[in-house]
């Protein structure tokens, strides 16, 4: 099993008025290989799950097993190096470095790898011809398009080789024919064997997946199949 | 990450944010500048009076005795007392000056003191006329004369009245060009002198930098050098047998010499007295005591005001670190996101604190050493540059401020969570 999580909350301002229960006891198990679709209203907790599956948050109760590990026990620093080794991350609002150029960002991962410049160079050339990008590698990212960007962000996420991407609503921004092609991008990683977890709130593209997982009110109200969850 | 890898991300973020990064060279070049201007304003100023001190000799002390009564010799019992006290006492000279102005020739030079009428019967001394003066063998030794060819006076050239001078320097050159002086015959009115010695240049020897005070200092350090010392007991020929009423005693050191100052204090006391005398204890050594504390006041206080500009350019620093923190959160966590280690975050913010604070005090030195060129301008009349110490002192505490003030921000920076991080915008 890569990902298991059994259990799992996140409570925000516990115990107050406010309180918020953004995820409120998820269990959940995804294997190696799969292309799992992460749907539900805004609000539903989407986000806050894949923040504390890709380890950039951390979980109030509950446990969650990532490739064996137990990361809730990891120090900070070997949570970095898991962010760095083994998820890519992608994000709706692309979150590339403005000052960088597209290689520079894609090199990113790679020189906290500590690996060298030529190695360096050319496995980020290497990622952002696998996106069509190459051309682009000396630009900054306010001369790319939002589609550009995107797929910058994606060659960010593939230049470490990690065995799992994560993309929270990569197409939420892009209109829907370049929102296509980045679809397309990570049903190509994922015929690599890449294991892909994708949110979105668009049925159209969640349909595509394998897998497909609706969550409501921090709850999974339903798992499985196109079929099965109803779309 | 390695350290070439974050030098080259740290030039990459400070040209991306020019401005900001202009802003916060500008406190550390103030900083700077000023601590340069005011360190070597300082150094300027206290180097001069520090020369001067100097060539009066060091750890003297001037007295002046005289008695109204015709019987007592005082200087006579000035000179056997400190004697006595050889374990904290050099030397004892009297120091006689000739009242005549006579004219002093070797073959065809002469040397005679120019009038001029200055009108209504007032008369003005002009040109350069030495110092005609009169001591015995420790005089060279009291006021820090070495010989520089030939023999200093010796006790017999005083007991014996012999007929016999030492030369200044620039007296020595004026009467015999490069000519050996040595066991030459000069005429003092007519008079034949031997010339035994001749003394080493005191201003060739002594810095006065540029001070305000420095052509007064190098003139009076100058006239050092030109001067003529007869045998004290020569007073017969030249002052009719005046008495000398003037002494220099010079101690062993700073600690002997003020109980030397005690002593001869209460020895002339118990000789003289408010109707048969005066005396008159002057201590050179407390002027320059008085002058070394007050240039140490000086300096604590251009220190202070140097410090406090340091200070508000680092909080300067501090402050724009923050700031900068703060406008980058979001990359910052990208950049966790994407897997830097805390310590990567802290290094990249430290190097670039180190690099803007380091470059800024590059400018900060130039604008220095322009300021203290100005300066010393204005108020030396000469060229002042920072000594290389101040310059590297300097630019060392310029990086230090940008890794001291850099640190909070950058541990800040480095301990959020990558989702609150990336919750900024
Ligand atoms: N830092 C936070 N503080 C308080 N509430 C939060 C915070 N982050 C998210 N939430 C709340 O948690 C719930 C789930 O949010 P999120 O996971 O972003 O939803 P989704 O991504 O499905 O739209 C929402 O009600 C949201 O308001
Ligand atoms: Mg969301």
């Amino acid at each position: 099993m890569l990902i298991d999580i059994k259990d799992l909350y996140k409570i925000y301002h516990e115990g107050q008025e406010s309180e918020v229960r953004a995820l409120d006891g998820v269990t959940l198990q995804i294997d190696r290989g799969e292309f799992v679709a992460i749907i539900g209203q805004s609000g539903s907790g989407k986000s806050t799950l894949m923040n504390i599956l890709g380890c950039l948050d951390i979980p109030t109760y509950g446990d969650y097993h990532l490739d064996g590990t137990d990361v809730t026990e990891l120090t900070d620093k070997q949570l970095a190096h898991i962010r760095n080794k083994q998820i890519g991350f992608i994000f709706q609002g692309y979150n590339l470095i403005p000052a960088l150029n597209a290689r520079e960002n894609v090199e990113l991962p790679l020189i906290y790898q500590g690996v060298g410049m030529g190695q360096r160079h050319d496995r980020a050339l290497e990622a952002l011809e696998r996106v069509d990008m190459a051309d682009r590698a000396g630009h900054i990212p306010s001369e790319m398009s939002g589609g550009q960007q995107q797929r910058v962000a994606i060659a960010r996420a593939i230049a470490a080789r990690p065995p799992i991407i994560m993309a929270d609503e990569p197409t939420g921004a892009l209109d829907s024919k370049t929102g296509r092609q980045v679809l397309e991008i990570l049903h190509s990683l994922h015929a690599d064997g890449t294991t892909i977890i994708l949110i979105t709130h668009d049925n159209g593209i969640a349909a595509t997946a394998e897998r497909i997982v609706r969550l409501s009110d921090g709850k999974i109200v339903a798992d499985g199949t196109r079929e099965e969850v109803g779309l | 990450m390695n350290f070439t890898q974050a030098f080259k991300m740290a030039a990459k973020s400070i040209s991306a944010n020019k401005g900001r990064s202009a802003l916060t060279m500008l406190g550390v070049i103030i900083g700077l500048a000023a601590v340069i201007i005011l360190v070597s304003y300082a150094q300027g100023q206290n180097m001069a009076m520090r020369a001067y001190y100097e060539s009066m000799g060091t750890n003297t002390i001037n007295v002046s005795a005289s008695s109204y009564r015709g019987d007592v010799d005082i200087g006579g019992a000035l000179y056997d007392y400190c004697l006595q006290l050889d374990d904290l006492v050099v030397g004892v000279s009297p120091t006689g000056y000739l009242y005549s102005d006579p004219t002093i020739k070797f073959g065809s030079k002469t040397i005679s003191r120019q009038w001029q009428s200055m009108g209504g019967g007032a008369m003005m001394s002009t040109g350069q006329y030495p110092n005609l003066i009169l001591g015995n063998d420790k005089y060279g030794l009291c006021n820090d004369y070495v010989i520089a060819q030939g023999r200093d006076l010796s006790y017999l050239d005083v007991e014996k009245e012999s007929k016999v001078c030492v030369l200044g320097s620039a007296v020595a050159e004026e009467l015999f060009g490069f000519a050996d002086p040595v066991d030459k015959t000069i005429t003092v009115n007519g008079t034949p002198f031997r010339v035994i010695g001749v003394y080493e240049s005191k201003s060739g020897t002594i810095n006065v930098g540029g001070g305000e005070d420095a052509q007064w200092i190098k003139d009076s350090i100058n006239r050092q050098d030109y001067i003529i010392l007869f045998p004290s007991t020569m007073t017969r020929l030249f002052n009719n047998n005046q008495p000398i009423d003037q002494y220099i005693i010079k101690a062993k050191d700073a600690e002997a010499l003020k109980e030397v100052t005690t002593l001869v204090n209460g020895f002339l006391a118990g000789f003289i007295s408010q109707d048969n005398g005066y005396y008159y204890i002057d201590n050179p050594t407390n002027y320059q005591n008085e002058q070394a504390e007050a240039d140490k006041l000086q300096q604590r206080f251009l220190g202070g005001i140097a410090a406090i500009s340091l200070l508000v350019g680092g909080i300067g620093i501090m402050n724009i670190m923050l700031v900068t923190v703060t406008e980058r959160t979001r990359e910052i966590g990208i950049r966790k996101a994407i897997g830097a280690e805390r310590k990567s975050i802290i290094v990249q913010f430290l190097i670039e604190a180190a690099m803007i604070c380091g470059i800024g005090g590059i400018f900060g030195i130039l604008a220095g050493y322009l300021g203290t060129l100005i300066v010393g301008k204005m108020s030396f009349q000469t060229i002042l540059l920072p000594s290389a110490g101040i310059t590297v002192g300097a630019f060392l505490i310029s990086v230090a401020l940008g890794i001291v003030f850099g640190l909070y921000p950058a541990v800040k920076a480095s301990g959020l969570q990558p989702v609150e991080a990336l919750r900024a915008d």
